[in-house]
């Protein structure tokens, strides 16, 4: 049984100061998925995200990408297989221009340079950016940055994406538009997303499955409707629902509303609350324009 | 922008004029040159000639009056000090007597002109750096001593601090200010307790940094080498460009020392 992109089984791991950071954790991905690991600071999300890439070695438990163990891949090998984006772009881009930067790796793996500017080429299509292409890395807004960060990840060809906490510090457009990116690079070119974060809201339009953490464990995983129903859970690893979520809760709880489920997206809200709506005072769009 | 900004701006760099395109290796190879005659001028025209050049050099490419004086500014004063000191510490034929706190300060002829040509050296050396730095942007430097020759492993290092210089900057501007919003700067002793604290949060972030920044070139195949790009043959053009402005400068150089050595 080893079709999973992304295979960790019963990893722990502590720290040298005896922190332990995780605890007999069960992580499968399989390949083409869309994977959140849902976490408030502090459960270990960023340790286990190291320890699938090879940066850290768990004490316990054993690590497969694509079947094999980490230890069977030569780095070349594995880091065309996995890509991690960093939290903070600033970590990551290392030259001074977003090209530069983005034929880093290409460079590394020893490509002409004709196939590094196919690879800058691609790799800044895929993200929207290649009017950065020339730009000094420290002239671009902090979105741009994290934009140009994936770009250099991609441009090693990795069939799984990690990335940790992606839509940190953007604006809520910004979070969208990353959000929508990770949607496309998953649907369109069957990269398995693998995505660290806190952040709720966006989770259930674009996750397959999420992984709930806490404390360095898995509490919960399960596609979003089954993590999001348990909400004594959620409070206990200090998240909470979407907002649209917890609008149509408290309706119910506390007004009487009757919901068929919790709908976890603004989509999802929608129609719940057309149906509660009577047919008679729906007034079609078109209508309401022409009156 | 702060004034730590502007001091190591580059964005003049990126703009477009006839100097910013001339190829850095062109522009590398003429400064080193000028900084050769430079170090070897008899008589401090040949630098103040340098430092006009480079000065209406930067005007005539619209960088700000206010950038080139801040960025002049320390090498000035550099050359004043180094004035001051050859003129009343070395030589021995008296030209003036100056009284200073009711001592007697002695200017020599030999320590005056010794001064001048020291600090006209300084100025005009800085000013063709301070002009490569504003025309060229740093990588593309970088780059052109590559092709000159530079040992890679300087390299590397050269564009990391590049790379990295800006993002402590950042640090620096943002702790800089959350200290002062708490009054962090309301007072000498304060100030010295402040930087002093911003200067060791900055050597352990940048520890962090480094190590982060590490992991992230292993994950793309760093193994203790970053791969440049090739660099092309230089053009015809560029050649003769080098040749020409080369030949300006030594002849400059020439019938200054000529006529006033």
């Amino acid at each position: 049984m080893d079709n999973f992109a992304i295979d960790a089984d019963h990893v722990s791991f502590a720290y040298p100061n005896g922190f332990m950071a995780l605890e007999d954790v069960v992580f499968r991905v399989s390949s083409g998925e869309f994977v959140a690991m849902l976490a408030s600071n502090g459960s270990g999300k960023t340790t286990l995200i190291k320890i699938l890439v090879g940066l850290l070695k768990p004490q316990t438990g054993t690590v497969k990408i694509g079947g094999r163990t980490l230890s069977d891949y030569s780095d070349a090998q594995l880091y065309q297989r996995v890509g991690l984006v960093f939290q903070n772009p600033n970590d990551q881009l290392v030259s001074a221009t977003v090209a530069e930067d983005v034929a880093f790796g290409p460079r590394n793996l020893g490509l002409t340079a004709e196939e590094v500017r196919c690879r800058i080429d691609e790799a800044l299509h895929c993200v929207g950016a290649d009017h950065l292409r020339e730009r000094a890395i420290h002239h671009l807004s902090f979105g741009e940055q994290k934009r140009v960060a994936i770009a250099g990840t991609l441009a090693m060809k990795p069939s799984i994406l990690i990335l940790d906490e992606p839509t940190a510090g953007l604006d809520p457009a910004g979070e969208h538009e990353m959000m929508r990116l990770l949607g496309d690079l998953n649907h369109q070119q069957g990269i398995t997303v693998i995505l660290a974060t806190h952040s709720v809201d966006l989770l259930p339009l674009f996750a397959h499955r999420i992984y709930l953490l806490n404390r360095g464990r898995v509490l919960k995983q399960g596609p979003a409707h089954e993590v999001f129903c348990d909400q004594e859970l959620l409070r206990r690893s200090s998240l909470r629902l979407p907002y649209v979520s917890r609008l149509l809760d408290e309706l119910n709880r506390f007004d009487g509303i009757p919901m068929n489920g919790l709908p976890l997206t603004i989509g999802e809200a929608r129609l719940q609350l057309l149906e509660l709506i009577p047919q008679e005072l729906i007034v079609p769009p078109l209508l309401e324009a022409k009156a | 922008m702060s004034l730590i900004s502007e001091l190591f701006s580059d964005i003049f760099a990126q703009q477009d004029n006839w100097l910013t395109r001339l190829d850095p290796r062109t522009k590398l190879v003429v400064a080193l040159v000028t900084l050769l005659c430079l170090m070897f001028s008899r008589n401090p025209v040949f630098p103040l000639f340098i430092v006009v050049l480079a000065v209406t050099s930067a005007l005539a490419v619209k960088v700000p009056v206010r950038l080139v004086v801040l960025r002049l500014s320390a090498p000035l004063g550099v050359a004043f000090i180094v004035l001051v000191l050859q003129s009343v510490m070395t030589g021995s034929t008296p030209i003036a007597n100056l009284q200073l706190l009711g001592h007697k300060i002695t200017v020599t002829q030999e320590g005056w002109h010794s001064g001048r040509l020291i600090a006209s050296r300084v100025l005009g050396s800085v000013s063709v750096l301070l002009l490569l730095g504003m025309v060229t942007p740093a990588h593309r430097l970088f780059h052109a001593s590559r092709w000159l020759g530079m040992p890679k492993a300087w390299l590397e290092i050269a564009f990391l601090m590049y790379r990295y210089i800006f993002v402590l900057l950042d640090l620096v501007a943002d702790m800089m200010v959350a200290q002062r919003v708490r009054l962090g700067y309301s007072s000498v002793r304060k100030a010295w307790t402040s930087a002093g604290i911003v200067g060791g949060t900055v050597i352990v972030r940048s520890m962090d940094q480094a190590v982060r920044t590490h992991e992230a070139m292993l994950l793309r195949g760093y193994r203790g080498e970053i791969p440049f790009e090739t660099v092309p043959a230089l053009a015809r053009r560029q050649w003769w460009t080098m040749g020409v402005a080369g030949a300006v400068v030594l002849i400059a150089f020439g019938l200054t020392q000529v006529r006033l050595g």
